[in-house]
């Protein structure tokens, strides 16, 4: 059901087609519309990531190299998918492909058998990742919550010879008593423990 | 290096159409229809004072020898226009033949969408143009419980699946889903049938093609099920096949298509007058054949205004054109080579005619990369033209 649900979204995907104003950029565009999604086209390379496009079909060539470049550094905001158009499959488009981030790619000449079939594994693959990064950032987050405490933990065990259960005992319900998380109340121990760590080298 | 232009020889054009085969029967009445169009064209003179002359092979309803011949017609026959194909899978055999040689393909059958070739113009309808119709005339009908069934290949799981998306947006059940091979016999149908009497669904829908057809459709009667409350509908059932089997068996059964037989328009009765008497009384006049009747007209209207039979030009000349087709007046859509059409609903009379039971009138643009459709696209107030 997921599978299908790309596909229905393909009709009305904002689509911003960064080529060459020519023939095969005209073939792309009646392909795109004819698949049902909104196109926008635009040339030269812009400055910066559209907005308001959900997928970027960017024509990869080498006169234009730095201001692909350009673009890939510009913002940490949201990307659209990216779908790269190439002439060449030498070594040095590829490596511009990749360090794009593309996630599919379509030959010229533009062929309509196949840019239906790019455009949905290019979405799948690049929705996929979203997930996972999200998925990552979370685990990210959480992992280092548990250190955190594991050290608030290792601080109480030492400073007041408390075992492992109730040195967590004794940061649940500190947290709990100040309202607090337990990544918060771990984190304040730390801090607090770190500034009595200072003093008493002052000294 | 060609060709006939500016002499007296005549316009060779290419014909694929199988007269032996799975799908002969539906296949030789597209070759009867691009025949008489010919004929007639031919009697009036032909295009530009030069005659018309087909190059006709029989590819036997198999895609192998339906490429190999669409090679031959290109390269020895030297033909620029091509006429022909029933079955998907002997379109995507012929068409890789028709654009290495960057010639045009005129194809007149209902297919399940998503394919655009700038060499071939698709003169049958899209699933917008009949599947969406048929549903909502089904689901308002009969009710919402659906067993699905079709022939082995790529159109059928296609079409069920466009189908069965219907059957869930109007929260109905899709009861099961069985495919036949595409040369059935009567024991393939045998688990349908025991699915029928097991599930009863309110409506079968069956794309199973070609001659598997009356075997299914005669096999459904001597199960003595009731078509009044358990149709088999379809979009394949033509003409073609309910002349293979006992009108008992094809009673009360619903078709959609653009065209039948029975259609009552004075340009519609022309076009099956000449036919039958042509090529007999009982000579089946299919929607497919329609559309092959109307291609070929259209083809060579376009011709005769740009003086060549060359694919460019023939093709810059159909864009946007419009022809008055037996089912209505037709168009091609020039962003993606589709036709305009006019979906009509038919049941099966007692004497294997079909009765139109839902014609709307209305001329649908072709959509063939439509993922999903809306049975809310579609206003009720269209239903309400059924008789029962």
């Amino acid at each position: 059901m997921v599978a299908i649900q790309i596909l229905r979204d393909l009709r009305g995907l904002r689509v911003q087609v960064v080529h060459p104003p020519d023939n095969e950029r005209v073939r792309l565009v009646e392909h795109l519309r004819r698949i049902g999604c909104m196109v926008e086209t635009q040339w030269p390379v812009p400055e910066c990531w559209s907005d308001n496009c959900d997928v970027m079909l960017l024509a990869v060539e080498h006169d234009v190299r730095s201001d692909i470049q350009r673009l890939l550094k510009s913002g940490d905001g949201p990307r659209p998918t990216l779908i790269a158009v190439v002439g060449y499959e030498d070594p040095s488009t590829l490596q511009l492909v990749l360090e794009a981030g593309a996630v599919a790619v379509i030959e010229r000449p533009i062929r309509p058998f196949g840019l239906l079939t790019n455009l949905t594994i290019a979405r799948s693959i690049w929705l996929e990742k979203r997930e996972t990064d999200k998925r990552i950032r979370k685990l990210e987050r959480k992992l280092s919550g548990i250190q955190r405490i594991q050290k608030a933990k290792a601080v109480l065990m030492d400073g007041q010879g408390l075992s492992e259960a109730e040195a967590y005992e004794s940061i649940r319900r500190q947290a709990m008593a100040k309202r607090l998380s337990m990544d918060d109340m771990a984190a304040a121990i730390i801090h607090a423990n770190e500034l009595l760590q200072y003093r008493a080298k002052d000294v | 290096m060609n060709f006939s232009e500016n002499t007296g020889d005549p316009w060779r054009v290419g014909v694929l159409f199988s007269q032996t085969g799975v799908t002969s029967a539906v296949e030789q009445s597209q070759l009867n229809a691009t025949l008489l169009a010919i004929e007639e064209i031919n009697s009036g003179g032909g295009v530009l004072d030069r005659m018309v002359e087909p190059v006709i092979y029989d590819p036997s309803s198999d895609p192998k020898q339906f490429r190999s011949l669409a090679e031959r017609l290109f390269q020895v026959d030297r033909i620029r226009l091509l006429f022909g194909c029933y079955m998907s899978s002997t379109r995507k055999a012929v068409l890789p033949v028709v654009e290495g040689h960057r010639g045009l393909l005129f194809y007149p059958t209902l297919y399940e969408g998503f394919e655009y070739s700038r060499h071939c113009i698709y003169t049958g309808a899209a699933p917008n143009q009949n599947s969406l119709q048929l549903a909502k005339f089904l689901l308002a009908t009969y009710g919402n419980r659906f067993l699905l069934v079709g022939s082995n290949y790529i159109y059928p799981y296609e079409s069920n699946r466009l189908m069965a998306d219907f059957v869930v947006q109007a929260r109905g059940k899709v009861l099961d889903e069985i495919y036949v091979p595409l040369e059935a016999a009567p024991r393939d149908f045998e688990k349908v049938i025991n699915r029928i009497k097991k599930t009863s669904p309110d409506v079968i829908f069956s794309t199973v093609v070609g001659r598997g057809t009356s075997v299914f459709y005669e096999a459904y009667r001597k199960a003595g099920f009731d078509p009044a409350k358990m149709p088999i509908a379809s979009l394949t059932t033509s003409e073609a096949e309910v002349a293979e089997m006992h009108r008992e068996a094809a009673e009360g059964h619903i078709t959609a298509a653009p065209f039948f037989e029975t259609s009552s328009s004075p340009s519609a009765r022309r076009f099956v007058e000449s036919f039958k008497a042509r090529y007999g009384p009982d000579a089946p006049v299919t929607a497919a054949a329609e559309a092959a009747y109307f291609q070929l007209h259209l083809a060579m209207r376009a011709l005769a205004r740009c003086g060549s039979d060359d694919p460019e030009r023939v093709l810059k000349e159909l864009r946007d054109s419009e022809f008055d087709a037996p089912q209505g007046r037709v168009r091609i859509d020039p962003e993606n080579n589709h036709t305009y059409l006019w979906p009509r609903i038919a049941r099966l009379d007692k004497f294997g005619r079909f009765q139109t039971v839902w014609n709307p009138g209305v001329r649908i643009k072709p959509d063939p990369y439509c993922v999903v459709q809306s049975l809310d696209d579609w206003s009720a107030d269209d239903l309400q033209t059924i008789s029962h």
